[in-house]
């Protein structure tokens, strides 16, 4: 039971930025899909320090990212 | 120089390892990324158990999306927090003994140079307080003394994380933490004013705010050593584990460091200034002509 990022991909692709995947401490975890303009998670590599949150939320007052409960995909 | 060498002969892309083979289809082997691209390329580290909110692992991530030919560099660490990220990436790493680092990195460079006359080869330290200027301070030092061409990287979080919270050289007056209850007694070492007068020709000091910018240095330190002599970088990347900094908080408290007593300082000699210039004037002049 741990939290992990999600975005939302409708808001997020309307802002040109990918300002919360340069911040991200995990490689290859917060990614970049640059023919849709958004960034998505990979929920099972992501720790939950939330350092994207502050960055989409407190930093840029956009609010794309929220921590979310992890669940287990079957 | 030819890089060539990392791509996959045809009919042999089964029986590659997939990192390898995803390295140089969507990765940094044989191709240059702008740190800005981070997110839409495949990175040379993978997953590593360090802490969440780690910005040292932060740190670690951008210094290996920047390295100018991770293809021909070998990364050198030792105990501590750092080596727990740094051997999980595609780039050859050595783990000297606490405090050999830069003793390791001294005969490696020259071996290399012997070995690979025309190639560059780059060799680069990457090391917490605690191994740079605690234990390894002498042998850090001394390869600055005898001006060996590598690139010397501290990874500061201020205390020995990996060890329970005890006190290190670098810790800042009067900071209390868990093994050293009575406060620290005295300053923190000046690093890169040692670095300069020891003989370092780029020395800089940085806090990992700005990934462009964090970049660059990286780079222009790897450049410099190539051809002048020791550089040096001295880097801020708290421990939130042993300062209690909440993870959402380690970005802001990087910044609130940054402002107080961890802005950015740049040095170099002339000749490095010069070097610089000269790349960034071809540079522009082949941008121009496209």
């Amino acid at each position: 039971m741990y939290y992990v990022a999600e975005t939302k991909i409708d808001k997020c692709s309307t802002y040109k930025c990918n300002q919360c995947v340069l911040f991200c401490p995990e490689p290859n975890t917060l990614m970049f899909l640059e023919q849709k303009n958004f960034a998505y998670v990979n929920q099972s590599r992501c720790k939950g320090c939330a350092i994207c949150v502050y960055v989409c939320g407190d930093l840029l007052k956009r609010n794309c990212i929220e921590m979310v409960m992890a669940t287990v995909s079957e | 120089m030819s890089l060539k060498y990392v791509t996959i002969t045809t009919g042999f892309e089964n029986y590659m390892p997939k990192d390898y083979v995803d390295l140089v289809r969507f990765g940094q082997f044989g191709k240059e990324y702008d740190i800005q691209e981070l997110g839409t390329f495949k990175e040379l580290v993978e997953e590593h158990p360090m802490c969440a909110g780690c910005f040292m692992a932060y740190f670690i991530r951008v210094f290996y999306a920047s390295l100018p030919n991770p293809e021909d560099t070998i990364v050198i660490g030792t105990a501590g927090c750092a080596r727990l990220a740094l051997s999980q990436a595609a780039v050859p790493f050595i783990y000297g003994n606490y405090g050999d680092t830069n003793a390791v990195a001294s005969g490696l460079k020259r071996a290399l140079k012997i070995r690979f006359p025309d190639k560059e080869k780059d060799v680069v330290v990457v090391a917490g307080d605690g191994g740079l200027m605690d234990i390894g301070f002498g042998m850090t030092m001394h390869s600055w003394f005898r001006r060996e061409n590598f690139t010397t990287i501290m990874v500061d979080n201020e205390v020995y994380g990996n060890t329970g919270g005890q006190e290190s050289g670098m810790t800042r007056k009067g900071i209390q933490l868990k093994m050293a209850p009575k406060g620290k007694k005295f300053d923190k070492i000046n690093a890169i004013e040692l670095a300069k007068d020891a003989g370092c020709v780029y020395v800089a000091r940085v806090a990992p705010t700005n990934p462009k910018r964090l970049a660059k240095t990286i780079k222009r330190a790897i450049l410099a050593a190539r051809h002048f002599g020791p550089t040096f970088i001295h880097a801020y990347t708290s421990c939130n584990i042993e300062y209690s900094i909440p993870t959402e908080k380690v970005l802001e408290d990087a910044r609130m460091r940054e402002k107080q007593d961890f802005s950015f300082v740049e040095w170099m000699t002339d000749e490095v200034k010069e070097y610089f210039e000269q790349i960034e004037n071809t540079k522009k002049e082949e941008k121009q002509k496209v």
